[in-house]
């Protein structure tokens, strides 16, 4: 079951994008941090259920956070928001412990069928 | 102040986020051809009179100390100028990046026929992709005229020309961006005129209606 949405993204605007994505039906709590370091630090206070990762951020890279989130609870699921759509970015984050990638412009039915997937994922851990 | 009469914060901030898709896009484009990873960074917008440009570019570029330079100008309701400038040396380093393998006696080559095709090809997939993905995702078609290739002048008379209009206001859309591999780094700059701000507010409007 998913309770807690972290959204990290420097840009606010991206982050407002991806909420209007998410269903409002679901009595989600939303979190949201600017990069990657205020992410982690998010992160390890809050345990979301999913946390939405954009990957090229100041401060701390989308990459580092992934890697420091991995470190801290390798069960965490890591959804990578991105215009950064080159394989190796892909194959990067992925080898890092990303749960999957979505491509920048986000679409409501990428997001949706992703939280399917997320919730299958949790009913069977 | 400029910034404040002619767009607001909110615009702005779209206006960065659609820069930043578009950039990916063409980066994603562009590794396609080439064995390497184009790192992105966070796209920066700036409105400013444009007197002031040459100074802006050059505050930018002046690392480099050489630099080559690819223009495209593209026209739609989005009209402007793109600045695609280079590192001293990427030719030859996209060139080997092209072909994964050096020229036997490249280093001494003067600058050749080659180089200058080469950056021409990398400027049209990274201007092309990136202007052609902003229109869309604004809603618009865009034009281009062919690209045209500055290679290895010195950085402060690179970009003095005369060129744009003094009476005019600009918004300039920036990235900058390296290579995973080799030594090649570079900034894009779109210069668009404030003349199409009410249509821009326009499209900025009905882009972000679709989350809202």
């Amino acid at each position: 079951m998913i309770k807690k949405v972290l959204i990290v993204d420097d840009s606010p605007i991206a982050r407002k994008m991806l909420k209007s994505c998410l269903p409002k039906d679901q009595g989600y709590e939303f979190f949201e941090a600017g990069d990657g370091r205020e992410g982690f630090e998010k992160y390890k206070v809050l345990t979301p259920d999913v946390t939405f990762m954009d990957l090229t951020m100041p401060v701390m890279t989308g990459y580092e956070a992934i890697e420091a989130i991995i470190n801290h609870d390798k069960n965490a699921v890591i959804i990578v928001v991105t215009a950064d759509v080159q394989m190796k970015a892909i194959k990067r984050v992925m080898e890092l412990g990303a749960y999957m990638v979505l491509k920048k412009p986000l679409k409501r039915e990428d997001i949706q069928s992703a939280l399917l997937k997320v919730k299958d994922t949790l009913q069977k851990v | 102040m400029q910034e404040e009469k002619i767009l607001s914060d909110e615009e702005m901030e779209i206006l960065q986020e659609i820069m930043n898709i578009s950039f990916g896009k063409s980066a994603a484009d562009l590794a396609d051809v080439i064995d390497a990873h184009v790192v992105l960074s966070v796209p920066f917008i700036k409105i400013m009179q444009v007197p002031e440009l040459p100074t802006y570019f050059q505050d930018h570029v002046k690392e480099y100390k050489t630099i080559s330079i690819v223009e495209q100008k593209f026209w739609g309701r989005f009209k402007g100028d793109a600045l695609l400038v280079f590192s001293s040396g990427a030719g030859r380093e996209l060139i080997e990046m092209l072909q994964h393998e050096a020229r036997p006696g490249f280093e001494s080559d003067p600058i050749d026929i080659l180089e200058r095709e080469t950056l021409m090809e990398v400027g049209n997939i990274l201007i092309g992709a990136c202007v052609g993905k902003l229109a869309e995702l604004l809603k618009d078609v865009v034009t281009y005229t062919p690209p045209m290739v500055v290679v290895e002048r010195d950085y402060s008379n690179a970009i003095t020309e005369n060129r744009y209009d003094p009476n005019n206001t600009a918004i300039v859309l920036k990235t900058d961006f390296c290579f995973d591999e080799g030594n090649v780094s570079g900034f894009l700059f779109l210069i668009t005129s404030a003349d199409s701000v009410t249509w821009m507010k326009e499209a900025l409007r009905l882009f972000i209606e679709q989350y809202e």
